[in-house]
């Protein structure tokens, strides 16, 4: 009773704390548009239903953007339940996901390989490089203890910077106009799932199989259930005998891994050459999935559903009405704070512990009375 | 290659390093009382990004850059109000609060530039000479040759941040502010048993913290780019965060980190105009100097003190 009582507090909760940040994204659009109804629309219900003239109908190819915004942002927001889970702040995701694709365009360019085979050696090596990326601030805590959070910060700008200068010194197709690579051999592209320009590929099925293998190897096995426990309480897990540093730097490793693969298959399924010119931003919105998840991999497809839904809601404001596309940063942030704050509607909360002692007070004094009996 | 260092360093040389530094040197500063509280800010790049733009924005409407650098650092204080509201009050974690900060800096500003100018990305078209911050040639030493070209003509906030210094370091060491951020960073429970409001001591370091960051945004915005522009900020928040840990939470030690930083960026550039080289692989160097700073200081402090606690233990056999 009890149990049920604060699971469901919990859902109110997490719902209000949306509804907040909805709520304050719709004060800065009501400040900034000068048609705040038609940038509403845009934002909230045109990401599913398109409008022309009087009749809504349902938008399934825009349904299908949102599930391709998904693709990358999953395999980020995993990697960050894994990384978070151990309490360990690295922020190195975003760097991954930008190694990962690189070095995967790069066996997609110039290693060919049967149809088949390509994608799937270009997306493992790719992760690879990803896990990498994480291992080295996590080794840098670990053996000299140098903070992983500012070090994993510095290391994504490092990173960044490596692959521009070999993107634009060596790699660049010197004949297009912007800065890109030569395009893929066409045995390394992933596939798409559906007809039409969404990009929905099967890197989507990928990345729900991996929800799966993440949450079996976060809480059906003992990697993951130490991972969890030095979350918890790391001397705890130190005096049971675990090997709390190499499950440490196992863990990065592993969320950088998925961070690695997301960044593979998103260029790989996405564009035919790579164009990236900065960090793509996919690690920072793993951190709000993961955050709207509470470090479970099994809620990640709907937390990144929902931010994926909100940006393609903003996109459409920005084309349609007055508002940037940016508003999806405010949007964030908002939710980010809200829905971590331990402390948030508390009021509520010791009121239900308050009545729910209550209540169990008053059935032991029913018990007592009819046993007087 | 004599050619190269006389065109690398000289006079100029050493002056960019003090330009590049004052705004890194700011931050950290920021970063070292938040830290000394115990609420480790990691927002200060948000921060920077957001005060830089209103700096800008207000110095444009009022037609003083005084009053510009003065609301900067006004919504700097208000964005480390706003983040102790949600750490301390609501009880986000510092590092999420810092991190949303950091999203607010990053999109949230060119949100708030349309909200506010209807213009997209950036304020050049809003600057003019008069609202930059003005240097400031200081009588007697700008007459004496190599010393006058480096120590004279910065900005009055280049000056500010190196004087900030000792005043940052007098407050946490010498008054009752300072003392009681420091015992709330070290031991909370027992700054509370001696009857000091922990929270309210960590309010008072995030809204410094946020002053700090305010100068330095005002300073990148309104003087080092002259206006403002997304990305200007490009990571002098985290550097600073860097600064702070390799200098040990001490102000003058942040500031010598700081000024390693100032002299990688320099260096860069000053490199990347010269024929032949990767102007990107130079760009990566601040940063890697930060890692490298921060391995090799917290390496050696660590060695340090297991040389003490080993000198200690000895001393006990006798």
């Amino acid at each position: 009773m009890y149990k049920r009582r604060m699971v469901a507090f919990n859902i109110l909760r997490g719902l209000a704390a949306i509804i907040l940040a909805l709520a304050v994204a719709a004060i800065f659009i009501f400040l900034a548009s000068d048609e705040p109804f038609e940038a509403l629309k845009q934002l909230l219900i045109a990401p599913l239903v398109s409008f022309r003239g009087e009749t809504a109908a349902f938008n399934v190819q825009s349904l299908y953007q949102i599930l391709a915004l998904m693709i990358p942002t999953m395999f980020t927001g995993l990697g960050v339940c894994v990384m978070f889970s151990a309490d360990m702040f690295n922020l190195g995701g975003e760097g991954a996901v930008m190694a990962g694709g690189f070095v995967a365009a790069l066996i997609g360019i110039y290693l060919p390989m049967p149809a088949g085979v390509h994608p799937v050696v270009a997306v493992l090596v790719g992760a690879l490089v990803g896990g990498l990326v994480t291992l080295i601030p996590a080794l840098l805590r670990v053996k000299v203890g140098a903070s992983e959070m500012v070090s994993s910060l510095m290391f994504n700008y490092v990173v960044m910077y490596i692959i521009m200068h070999y993107l634009n010194n060596v790699f660049a197709d010197r004949s297009k106009g912007s800065t890109q690579s030569f395009p893929f051999i066409e045995t390394v592209k992933i596939p798409q799932l559906v007809t039409g320009g969404s990009r929905l590929t099967y890197g989507f099925l990928i990345a729900l199989v991996f929800v799966v293998i993440t949450a079996i190897f976060m809480y059906r096995t003992r990697w993951g259930y130490q991972i969890r426990m030095i979350g918890i309480n790391s001397n705890f897990a130190k005096y049971s005998g675990m090997s709390v540093a190499s499950t440490l730097i196992l863990a990065q490793f592993i969320g950088g891994l998925l961070s690695g693969m997301g960044g593979a298959i998103e260029v790989l399924g996405r564009y035919n050459t790579f164009l990236w010119k900065e960090l793509p931003g996919y690690g920072w919105t793993g951190i709000t999935i993961a955050i709207l998840a509470r470090n479970n991999p099994a809620f990640v497809p709907f937390a990144a559903f929902f931010l994926a839904y909100l940006d393609r809601g903003c996109q459409l404001m920005s084309t349609h009405s007055d508002v940037p596309s940016e508003m999806i940063a405010i949007i964030q942030a908002s939710i980010f704070l809200f829905f971590a704050a331990e402390q948030f509607l508390s009021g509520a909360r010791q009121k239900l512990v308050v009545k729910n002692a209550k209540d169990e007070l008053a059935a032991m004094e029913a018990e007592t009375a009819q046993e007087g009996k | 290659m004599s050619g190269f260092w006389s065109t690398v360093f000289n006079a100029d040389f050493v002056f960019a390093i003090f330009r590049i530094t004052a705004p890194i040197l700011f931050a950290a500063l920021g970063a070292i009382i938040a830290e000394k509280a115990g609420v480790t800010n990691i927002g200060l790049d948000g921060m920077m990004s957001i005060s830089a733009l209103f700096g800008t924005l207000i110095s444009y409407w009022t037609q003083s850059w005084l009053v510009g650098v003065l609301g900067a650092v006004l919504v700097g204080m208000i964005l480390g109000l706003m983040m102790g509201f949600f750490a301390l009050r609501l009880r986000t974690d510092i590092i999420l609060t810092g991190i949303a900060m950091n999203m607010l800096g990053g999109g949230g500003t060119i949100f708030l530039l349309y909200m506010f100018t209807g213009l997209r990305g950036n304020t050049s078209s809003l600057s003019s000479p008069n609202i930059l911050i003005p240097t400031l040639n200081i009588p007697v030493l700008k007459d004496i040759p190599v010393l006058g070209s480096i120590f004279s003509g910065h900005s009055v906030l280049t000056y500010l941040a190196f004087i900030l210094v000792f005043v940052v370091r007098f407050m946490l060491n010498r008054t009752s502010t300072g003392l009681n951020i420091r015992a709330v960073g070290e031991n909370s429970d027992a700054a509370r048993s001696v009857g000091i409001s922990v929270k309210r001591v960590q309010y008072i370091a995030l809204i410094m913290s946020g002053a700090l960051a305010g100068f330095g945004g005002a300073f990148m915005s309104m003087y080092y780019s002259q206006s403002w522009n997304v990305g200007m900020i490009a990571g002098r928040g985290f550097i600073a965060l860097a600064a702070e840990a390799m200098g040990r939470s001490q102000p003058v030690g942040a500031m010598f980190s700081s000024l390693i930083f100032g002299f990688a960026q320099a260096l860069e550039t000053r490199v990347s105009g010269i024929q032949g080289v990767s102007s990107f692989l130079v760009a990566a160097i601040p940063y890697l100097v930060t890692i490298i700073g921060l391995v090799v200081f917290v390496w050696s402090s660590r060695r340090k003190a297991d040389k003490r606690r080993r000198q200690i233990s000895t001393s006990d056999w006798e």
